[in-house]
Order: structure tokens, then C-alpha cells, then sequence
């Protein structure tokens, strides 16, 4: 019963933190005064799942481990609370001989397809530089396997701008936002980026 | 400190603990042994191609699993991972393309010993670590569908395995289980899903784009989910927002409407027509899966008659 009163909690406490968080960085429909009240029920939440402890806490390692083994440790607002826009990436792949190539990151599979969709999100979503720059440099290394000619690779990262109904009635298609661009050289493997 | 009604008190713990240990027949357990036993096998094959591409450290990756390995371990360094498996391959000599291979095997091998019911604890044991230590190590390239599996194969373990379908229980000679314990472990995966979609549809509901359809629309076009032509999405437009409202009601009546004996049917039906739904127009069909495996396990019809289950288990239990 101990288990279960535990299990329950924690299942409950971190959906909710999840929908707190939302409401917090005013995400929803509700007004932004429901922000601040979100923000002082989300530090209880945190406090209830350990957030608050050191790392190196062995009370919130053993709740994290717990939380990872049983696969809870997220919440459930799947396409919520709005369809988040997907990203892509596009590499121009440059040739010693001036030739250009355009690739984008490929797997052999539609369920790998999901997958590689759920990293690019996670490139276009990551507020830490380093990783987005990371990310794309392990992508851009494994275009560059395939295509072991090219010198340069530039890896340009965009968003896409989905019509709305009455904007792809008009004729209006699929765009994209250019948000960031990396440079990549085989011989140094260093990169340069800019962004928007 | 005494309870100031000692009889509400203990009437509230009788009935909390009936409501909990219901018993139960070991159908549903069966129904959701086999629908995790196909999942697994289903999506092993579904990354065979992939497999080593999405989970090599290095060479011939696609992005290497060493950052969310080491992302993982600053969290805790006790959640299994595939580098615990590559590591002790590298140790009777496996380089790591085989070790990765020898894993695909082992949840190949896991999924099927769990569709046939054999040595079944062991083999949802042994499909619940591979599948984790693949779903944690791949962890930027995972979805929803690794923490649904996750949770199923967890509560698996624990489930009095083996049920009366397996081969187990006919090669075997297996106890019978106890039935508490079979409506104990039904009900947490019952309270779980309503959990799951009042949270789903409540975060939903805070979106302006689920009450005038248009998160459906992008939902519906958004590669590489876009399976179905948007020309064609279009001339059903007047039934987004219809459709948007309902997927909201749907998920958050559901901790309510899927108890009630009169609702339980139509709310069943309708969610798993909505997951049959997101499985053919989205192509998410693995998630489609394993979202039917466990609201039928949870909360499907008994179909063989509960009298004929109690016999059975008891007909076992003097033989």
C-alpha cells in the first residue's frame, strides 16, 4: 500500500508540474495572472520530487533512478497544449572542386524517421547552445560518412511554418524559418555558427 | 491518536482495500502479456535497420549515445544503459556492433518468449532491462512510446505471471495465483491510464488550437506525421474542431466515464477508435499499439464468463 500511495503520488506530482510549468511560461489559454500562482505551486511540486537537492543527493538519485526504471519520469502532455511546429535540417555539402550537394539526415525506417523528428525537436527546442551545436555537429558527422569527398559542410537549421486551413486554401505551402547555421570543416572539425 | 468515527475510518480502509484488491481472473493479464509480448517484437523489427545507426556510441552512429549516457549518469548512475552491455561485451571480446546485435536478439528473444508465455516472468524481466537500457541510451531519439512500453513491461514483472493462455501454465505446473493480487495489479494499471489521459486531455484543453481544430490540422500535416495528402485533409475541415473538442472530452472524462458500467463500452471504444486513429493517419502506429494494449488490458470486456475463470483456477488449485 506504501508502494502504491508513493507511486501514485509521484506519477501525480510530476503530470502536474508538467501543467504547471505550461501555465507558468503562459503557454495556455489561461491569463498571465495564473502565472505567478503557477510558479509558486510548481516550487512545491519540485520540492515533492527532490528537484530542489544537490545532484549528488542520494535521495533524489534513488527518486530519479526509480522514476527512470518505471518510466515515469515525464509527463503525459503529448501535442500539447498546441502542436508544437517541427524543425528541419538541411546540410550543403561543399567539394573540393566547388561542386555543391544538399543532404539532410537520413534513417532506414519509419519508425527511425519518428525518432530522428523527436531529435530535431530537440535541437530546435534546447536553450543551451553548446548542445544544439553538438547535436548538429554529430549529425553533420554522420552525412559526412556518407559523403567522405566533402571539405566543408554547412548545416543550416530552420523551423517549419505549417499554413493554417484557410492559408493552404489560398495556395500557401510549407516554409521555413532560417534560425541557425553552422560551418563544419573535415580538417580542423571545427565550426563556425550564426544565427538569425 | 484515536480516528474521531473509528467506524468510518475502518469502513473507509475496507472499502479502499475491496476497491483495490477486486479479485479478478487472470484474462486480462493474458491480454496483456501477449499485446506487450507482439509490442516488443514489433518494435524490434520496426529498428532493425536503425538499430545500430540510433544506438552505436560512435562509428557508424548517428549521434553517438555517449551524451545521453553521460547526461544520464549525472542524474543517477544506477539506470541501466546500454553501455553496461557494450562494456562487458568489450570484456569476453564483442566489439560493440555485436554487442548491439546480441542485444537485438535478447529483446527479439524477450518479446516472443513473452507472446508464447514462456518462462514469462523472466522473459518481461528480460524485456524490461534491454528495452530500457535502449530507450535511456537512445535518449534523444526517443518518444512517448518508450515510457508507455516502460511502464507496461515494469508492471509486468510484478503481475502473478504465469496466466491460464501462456505455455507455462500448460507445460508447467504453476500455483494458482491469487486473484487479489491479479485485480491488485489491474487496478494500478486502470488508475495509471486515468492518470495518463485526465492529465493528456487537461494540458490539451489549456491550447486555444484543440477547441477550433486547428492542432488536428497541424497535427495531421506536420512531417513526418503528414501521411495523409492535405488535399484531401481539407474537405473534411468542418469536422476538425468537432474532432479537437472531442479528443479533449474524451481524455478528461475518461478517470470518470471509463468506471461507470454504463459508459465503460462507448468510452473504450471511442478511445481506442482515437489511438486507431492516430496510428493510421499519423503513421504512429507502435504508439497506436501499445495505447490499445493497455486500456484493453485495463479495461476490456471480460469475454470467457468470470464463473468459468474462478473454476478453472480452482479446478487447478485441488489438482
Amino acid at each position: 500500500m506504501a508502494w502504491f500511495l508513493l507511486h501514485f503520488s509521484l506519477i501525480a506530482a510530476i503530470s502536474c508540474r508538467e501543467t504547471l510549468l505550461l501555465v507558468a511560461h503562459n503557454l495556455t489559454i489561461l491569463s498571465s495572472s495564473f502565472s505567478s500562482i503557477a510558479q509558486n505551486v510548481d516550487s512545491v511540486a519540485s520540492t515533492v520530487l527532490g528537484q530542489n537537492l544537490a545532484s549528488s543527493n542520494p535521495v533524489r538519485r534513488t527518486l530519479l533512478t526509480y522514476l527512470h526504471v518505471t518510466g515515469i519520469e515525464r509527463g503525459y502532455g503529448y501535442f500539447a497544449p498546441n502542436v508544437p511546429g517541427s524543425y528541419k535540417l538541411i546540410f550543403e555539402l561543399h567539394y573540393p572542386d566547388g561542386t555543391v550537394e544538399y543532404a539532410i539526415p537520413e534513417v532506414g525506417s519509419a519508425a527511425g524517421e519518428l525518432r530522428l523528428t523527436g531529435l530535431l525537436d530537440e535541437i530546435g527546442r534546447t536553450r543551451h547552445d553548446k548542445l544544439r551545436e553538438y547535436l548538429v555537429k554529430m549529425l553533420a558527422r554522420a552525412t559526412w560518412r556518407e559523403h567522405p569527398n566533402a571539405t566543408t559542410i554547412r548545416a543550416v537549421f530552420g523551423s517549419l511554418r505549417l499554413p493554417t486551413i484557410d492559408e493552404f486554401e489560398q495556395g500557401a505551402k510549407q516554409s521555413y524559418d532560417f534560425l541557425y547555421a553552422y560551418d563544419f570543416s573535415l580538417r580542423h572539425e571545427s565550426s563556425e555558427s550564426e544565427t538569425r | 491518536m484515536n480516528h474521531p468515527n473509528p467506524k468510518l475510518a475502518e469502513s473507509f480502509r475496507e472499502r479502499v482495500t475491496r476497491f483495490l484488491f477486486a479479485p479478478e481472473s487472470d484474462e486480462w493479464l493474458a491480454r496483456f502479456r501477449i499485446g506487450l509480448g507482439l509490442q516488443v517484437l514489433l518494435y524490434t523489427f520496426s529498428l532493425r535497420n536503425d538499430w545500430n545507426y540510433l544506438l552505436a556510441a560512435t562509428n557508424p552512429g548517428l549521434i553517438g549515445r555517449s551524451l545521453s549516457e553521460a547526461l544520464l549518469f549525472s542524474e543517477s548512475p544506477l539506470v541501466p544503459r546500454l553501455g553496461w552491455v557494450t562494456g562487458l561485451g568489450a570484456r569476453v571480446g564483442l566489439d560493440e556492433r555485436t554487442a548491439l546485435s546480441v542485444v537485438w536478439w535478447c529483446l527479439a528473444f524477450a518479446g516472443g518468449m513473452l507472446l508464447l508465455g514462456l518462462f514469462s516472468r523472466s522473459s518481461a524481466l528480460l524485456a524490461w532491462f534491454v528495452h530500457l537500457c535502449a530507450a535511456k541510451s537512445g535518449g534523444f531519439v526517443t518518444y512517448g512510446v518508450d515510457n508507455f512500453m516502460t511502464i507496461g513491461l515494469f508492471y509486468l514483472i510484478f503481475c502473478p505471471l504465469p496466466d491460464r493462455c501462456s505455455l507455462d501454465w500448460r507445460i508447467r505446473t504453476s500455483l494458482p495465483k491469487s486473484r487479489e493480487l491479479l485485480g491488485f495489479w489491474r487496478r494500478v494499471l486502470q488508475l495509471h491510464l486515468c492518470l495518463i489521459y485526465f492529465f493528456s486531455g487537461l494540458t490539451k484543453s489549456l491550447g486555444s488550437g484543440w477547441w477550433d481544430g486547428s492542432n488536428i490540422w497541424r497535427a495531421l500535416i506536420s512531417p513526418p506525421f503528414n501521411v495523409v495528402p492535405p488535399e484531401i485533409l481539407v474537405r473534411w475541415r468542418y469536422i476538425f474542431p468537432i474532432a479537437g473538442i472531442s479528443v479533449c472530452l474524451l481524455e478528461i472524462g475518461y478517470p470518470i466515464l471509463i468506471w461507470l458500467k454504463k459508459t465503460r463500452l462507448i468510452w473504450l471504444v471511442c478511445i481506442l477508435a482515437m489511438h486507431i486513429g492516430i496510428g493510421l493517419a499519423m503513421g504512429m502506429y507502435l504508439f497506436a499499439l501499445i495505447m490499445i494494449i493497455l486500456n484493453v488490458a485495463a479495461f476490456g470486456p471480460h469475454l470467457g464468463s468470470e464463473q468459468d475463470a474462478g473454476i478453472t483456477l480452482q479446478h487447478k488449485e485441488i489438482s
